[in-house]
């Protein structure tokens, strides 16, 4: 039979697949879990926030839109770079220069019908916590361990064990060549990207000496000539590596420091990527770990099947491997093993005063701390040049010092690890 | 989404943990409360002293190392460091902002020590730092230079080498290179 | 074509496009690419009363990931017209496309991903346009979206596989996804990009006369300054310490673990402590390196494999050029004992020259390798009367550069449960079944719905059954049951038969349709696994793998 003829009308719309899956429970799907009308509303109501618009992020926005979930907003401080077509699937040539998080969101609103997107092209670390608040999930597709770090520790921070909508699941992708990984955090709960800092390996960094002195690899040419001949040279250049003449300049003068060596293979795409830090990366790879992530997001704000605990790894070079398992959480993690405490203070104390009573506190035994906010240091110990500096602070109230609410940070050598309090005033 | 609360209450029971009042404040970093720790813990020996700019910002301050033995005594040398917040993951960055004859550092202030750079490990801590620097003025390296010419001087004629540090530091010039004067 | 990298200009602006990719596969995996045509074949006809057919979204998105980096063009076959429900996992259509042919719609939204890719598509069922000849020898993989009925998808995978054409068979429904990779029975690949770490052959034990010179040219270390004692390149270093070795040894290196050891440590003894460092670090690479390098060459039982297939032992006019050269480097291998020298060197401390002259000293021995297993390939390629071009120089070298990770993948087909199924297949299905934690009940319960839809499909029901039909999963399930147990009905565990049903529960709670996630996640791999295919590097699946998106893991399976 001709089957291009066949047309069958449709009834369920245009969402059928995804609301199947919503209204009918799944023998993995949590017991307590009810499907229905509120499962999709629930999805609906969901604002989701993407931080990253591009090789992930283009992905993400794509896959959520067509998740159902109908209010994004994306966060990137870039403008599209010719390199990103291979791969930013929402970018054509005509967008090159232009900020990404705005064309991303453009154009996956045009396409799908009923999804709500919006941009802000700027920094993570330009918005406060208020900003972060009004999410319910967040999804990260970043290329830099700096900024994954702030906003866990952000995230951690806003936890306020009183309000459950303070609690903004985290869920991050990164990609490399033909691996990646996807995994999911629940501040405070589960092992955090502070926790898992060491499954990162920092490149290997060669000693400064042999790049200055004996240079054995085309790599150290490029870097004595991004380091050392350009601070010499061009003092008052700043370096921009997405300067084409900037880059010229310092392959020029690598490959003639390579040439004075007799060393072999510097070419202009290895100077990139030195000097860049390149990282390769292809559009299928990050289509596995955008989609895997996303996936997430939709379980863990339908209950409709059960959510990573906590990380996935995938690698693709032979076949195709991925492995989950429980990343745990370190009891004496930095960020999310410290959490403030908090502690009644009398405003009227003097801060000499109140680390007077720190030491006598049966919970804190601090004898010789050091310590401070965000902004300002309120007393420190050593070097002497800081406490004669800070002395003066001694002998101040702590309501002149603080606000109501804050949190301090106190080091003290008797213990191995820091303390940090959020200081109420009585 | 429930489920996810539910597990927080339960560790909130577990710890009995109260809550704070009032709206959040700025935290202070991983990096600040490292740092904090870190320089409490040091050990400046007479040779040594710190300057704060801003002594509300202990991520940036400087370094000066006056050595009392060695080649380089009677000099003052002064570094600038630098504190990422990706401290301690990163190391942190020195420079020396004095043009000095040195075969471990560069005209520009490059430093030249293994663990500022390719040994650099987050267990290390800013004394580890300041330690090696300080080495560096008792015992010039000459066999990984930086400054090269400094670096065959020394290797070829120790004495030769001493005169040029005592003029470079004076301020004169060594192999057509001007130095600044870092004398007392 | 691609261009040429000059001082002056710098790039092109295609490299530039392709610089992320380029870093992987390089300019050859890219022409391979470029080369390439890719078919899908995205649906087949209705599933049943509700269904206007597979959506496709899983062939969609991994041809998005293969325009995006530029493979040559594409053709997509799909009867379908575009419906509401498809305007709700397709990225690659758009309101205005609702009533169009999928095909079309689809193709032309994929083709503004990229300028320099060509995209064409038909509405004809795939059985149509098979009636053309020289239809499916224009592309170089085939992808087809499953569920595919057997009268199909059969000649199809058997075409292909007469034209020596990769099939990727794809299952995408609910949060399951799975897919085979059908290769040629011989698919062989010289780049496979094994890790750095393992490629390292430094022949300190199997020296040639140069290398052995070198070493015995390093003067006395004794007599030497601080500065040069402490650059001495540690292979030199090795080279001298085994001869004084072997000296005191009956002229025997260090062959087992605690003789390795020991050498290691006389090595260490022998660097200077009482310098500024404390130590030296040529000293410290050299005592790394004693228990991987000091080891005699020896032939990875991969590589022996590949030198006794017959391909290799008796080459045709017209074997592939990968076994003629497997053939010279096989007979470079019987004449030396070792393969051709790589040729690389590791970064070590050392001055500049002398690493540079070490390096040459490598670099001079694998040219000379090269040059010995390339005249090995002129005599084969004469003496065969091969009619075809000589084989390039440059792809010679690169076989002898990666002789010894070289692999050679045994095909197999698009694995069904059938009546014929093959008896390794179904002994790994049942061995599978036996561990609780596996996910081939998924890959089962995808068989079942593809039996299902036969059934709806050639029984001409396509407007009365529905592919939930409670009777028809029945059916076929214990069926499809009966088949992996057929000569032993009792090896069945209760357990097993509920993974399998639970695994069908999951299957049918979007009776047959995609999510958009798993299609996308399932879309990622496919391309994944087309690229290595088309350029012949890395490895590629062998052959199945099943993809759980309610517990987020996935499996591979031979089968």
């Amino acid at each position: 039979m001709d089957t291009s003829t066949v047309v069958v009308p449709d009834q369920q719309g245009r969402w059928k697949h995804l609301y199947k899956a919503l209204t009918k429970p799944g023998p993995f799907s949590d017991e307590d879990w009810v499907p229905g009308a509120e499962t999709v509303n629930a999805l609906e109501s969901s604002k989701i926030l993407v931080i990253g618009a591009g090789g992930l992020g283009c992905e993400i926005l794509k896959n959520l839109a067509l998740s159902g979930f109908k209010d994004i907003h994306v966060i990137d401080m870039d403008t599209i770079d010719i390199s990103n077509l291979n791969r930013q699937f929402l970018f054509r040539q005509t967008d090159i220069g232009k900020p990404k998080a705005e064309v991303a969101a453009a154009f996956v609103q045009k396409r799908v019908k009923g999804v709500n997107i919006t941009p802000y092209v700027g920094k993570i670390q330009d918005k406060d916590e208020d900003y972060y608040m009004q999410f319910k999930i967040i999804i990260c597709g970043l290329d830099s361990i700096e900024a994954r770090r702030w906003i866990n520790s952000t995230l951690i921070g806003m936890v306020d064990p009183e309000d459950p909508e303070s609690l903004k699941p985290l869920v991050d992708g990164g990609t490399e060549g033909f691996k990646g990984q996807a995994r999911v955090i629940l501040p405070t709960l589960s092992s955090c990207i502070e926790c898992q800092l060491d499954m990162h390996a920092p490149r290997p960094a060669v000693p400064l000496c042999t790049i200055a002195t004996i240079p054995r690899q085309p790599q150290h040419c490029i870097e004595w000539a991004h380091q050392i001949a350009w601070q010499e040279k061009r003092k008052d250049d700043p370096f921009d590596s997405d300067d084409m003449e900037h880059i010229s300049w310092v392959y020029n003068a690598a490959l003639e420091r390579a040439q004075q060596f007799h060393i072999h293979g510097v070419t202009f795409q290895m100077t990139q990527g030195v000097v860049k830090n390149i990282i390769p990366a292809i559009a299928s790879t990050n289509a596995v770990i955008a989609a895997s992530t996303t996936s997430e997001v939709l379980k863990i704000a339908t209950s409709c099947n059960p959510y990573l605990e906590n990380y996935m790894m995938y690698a693709g070079e032979e076949g195709v491997y991925t492995y989950t398992f429980e990343a745990e959480k370190k009891p004496d993690c930095p960020v999310c093993g410290n959490l403030a405490r908090k502690m009644d203070v009398d405003p009227n104390m003097t801060l000499g005063e109140f680390i007077e009573s720190l030491g006598e506190r049966a919970e804190s035994q601090l004898k010789k701390p050091s310590m401070r906010t965000e902004e300002r240091t309120l007393y420190q110990r050593f070097p002497p040049q800081l406490e004669e500096h800070t002395r003066p602070n001694l002998q101040l109230k702590l309501g002149e010092l603080l606000e109501n609410g804050q949190e301090i940070a106190v080091s003290d050598s008797a213990y191995t690890i820091d303390f940090r309090f959020r200081l109420i005033f009585k | 989404m429930l489920k996810i609360w539910s597990m927080k209450q339960q560790q909130q029971q577990a710890e009995n943990a109260e809550s704070a009042a009032g709206k959040k404040k700025k935290k202070v970093t991983a990096a600040q409360l490292r740092v904090q720790r870190d320089l409490q813990e040091l050990t400046l020996g007479s040779t040594m002293k710190m300057s704060f700019p801003n002594p509300d910002d202990i991520l940036n301050f400087t370094l000066t190392i006056e050595p009392d033995e060695g080649m380089y005594k009677g000099g003052i040398f002064n570094f600038s460091f630098s504190v990422n917040q990706n401290f301690p993951h990163d190391p942190p960055k020195v420079k020396c902002t004095q043009k000095i004859y040195h075969p471990n550092i560069d005209l520009e202030g490059n430093v030249c020590l293994n663990i500022l750079r390719e040994d650099w490990k987050p267990v290390l801590n800013l004394n580890a730092v300041i330690v090696g620097m300080q080495f560096l003025f008792l015992e010039p390296n000459a066999s990984d230079p930086l400054n090269k010419e400094a670096a065959d001087d020394l290797r070829t004629n120790r004495d030769a080498f001493k005169r040029n540090v005592r003029s470079s530091m004076a301020g004169g010039s060594v192999r057509g290179n001007a130095f600044e004067r870092v004398l007392k | 074509m691609a261009d040429t990298f000059t001082a002056i200009t710098g790039p092109s602006s295609k490299e530039r496009k392709y610089d992320r990719q380029l870093r992987l596969w390089a300019a050859s995996g890219q022409q391979a690419l470029e080369d390439s045509r890719v078919l899908l074949i995205n649906s087949d006809g209705p599933l049943g009363r509700d269904s206007t057919g597979v959506t496709g979204v899983v062939g969609v998105e991994a041809l998005k990931n293969l325009v995006l980096p530029g493979i040559g063009g594409f053709t997509i076959v799909d009867p379908a017209m575009v419906t509401e429900a498809d305007l709700g996992v397709n990225f690659f259509l758009e309101e205005e496309s609702l009533g169009k042919s999928r095909a079309a719609e689809t193709c032309r939204l994929l083709r503004e991903l990229n300028p320099d890719v060509q995209g064409y598509s038909s509405a004809k069922p795939i059985a149509d346009l098979l009636q053309d000849p020289e239809f499916l020898p224009r592309h170089k993989l085939v992808i087809i979206s499953g569920p595919t009925k057997s009268s199909s998808l059969q000649p199809l995978c058997q075409a292909a596989t007469e034209l020596g054409i990769p099939v990727l068979y794809t299952h995408s429904v609910g949060f399951i996804a799975t897919f085979s990779l059908q290769l040629a029975a011989e698919f062989p690949i010289v780049e496979t990009h094994p890790d750095p770490e393992s490629t390292q052959d430094l022949r300190l034990l199997n020296a040639w006369p140069e290398l052995a010179a070198a070493g015995a040219a390093l003067a006395d270390l004794g007599s030497m300054d601080d500065h040069q004692h402490g650059h001495v390149p540690y292979i030199l270093l090795l080279l001298r310490f085994l001869e004084e070795w072997k000296q005191s040894h009956d002229g025997n290196v260090p062959s087992n673990y605690r003789e390795k050891t020991d050498f290691r440590e006389f090595v260490r003894s022998n660097a200077r402590t009482s310098n500024a460092e404390g130590g030296e670090e040529n000293f410290d690479e050299a005592a790394a390196a004693v228990l991987k390098t000091i080891s005699p060459f020896s032939l990875r039982s991969t590589i022996r494999d590949i030198f006794e297939m017959s391909e290799c032992q008796l080459p045709t006019a017209e074997s592939p050029d990968f076994w003629i050269i497997a053939s010279a480097v096989r007979s470079f291998y019987s004449v030396h004992n070792v393969l051709p020298l790589p040729g690389s060197l590791p970064d070590m401390k050392a001055q500049s020259a002398d690493y540079v002259s070490l390096q040459n000293i490598y670099k001079a021995k694998a040219r000379k390798d090269v040059d010995e297993v390339t005249a090995t390939v002129r005599q084969l390629e004469f003496q065969l009367g091969r009619t075809t071009p000589a084989i390039p120089e440059r792809e010679i070298e690169v076989f002898c550069k990666n002789a010894a990770h070289i692999k050679v993948v045994r095909g197999r087909g698009i694995p069904q449960i059938t009546g014929a199924s093959n008896a390794a297949t179904i002994k790994t299905i049942r061995n599978q079944l036996g561990n609780p934690d596996s996910l081939i009940p998924l890959w089962i319960a995808c068989q079942i719905l593809d039996a299902v839809v036969d059934d709806i499909q050639t029984s001409g029901q396509e407007l009365q059954r529905s592919v939930d039909d409670e009777e028809l999963w029945q059916t076929h399930t214990d069926r499809i049951v009966n088949l992996i147990f057929t000569d032993d009905p009792a090896a069945l565990s209760h357990e097993a038969r509920e993974h399998i049903d639970e695994a069908i529960l999951e299957l049918r709670r979007t009776e047959g349709g995609e999510l958009h996630n798993i299609a996308s996640l399932a879309g990622g791999l496919v391309a994944q696994e087309a690229l290595k295919v088309l350029t012949r590097q890395y490895g590629p699946l062998d052959n199945t793998c099943v993809f759980d998106g309610a517990r987020s893991r996935s499996e591979m399976y031979r089968l």
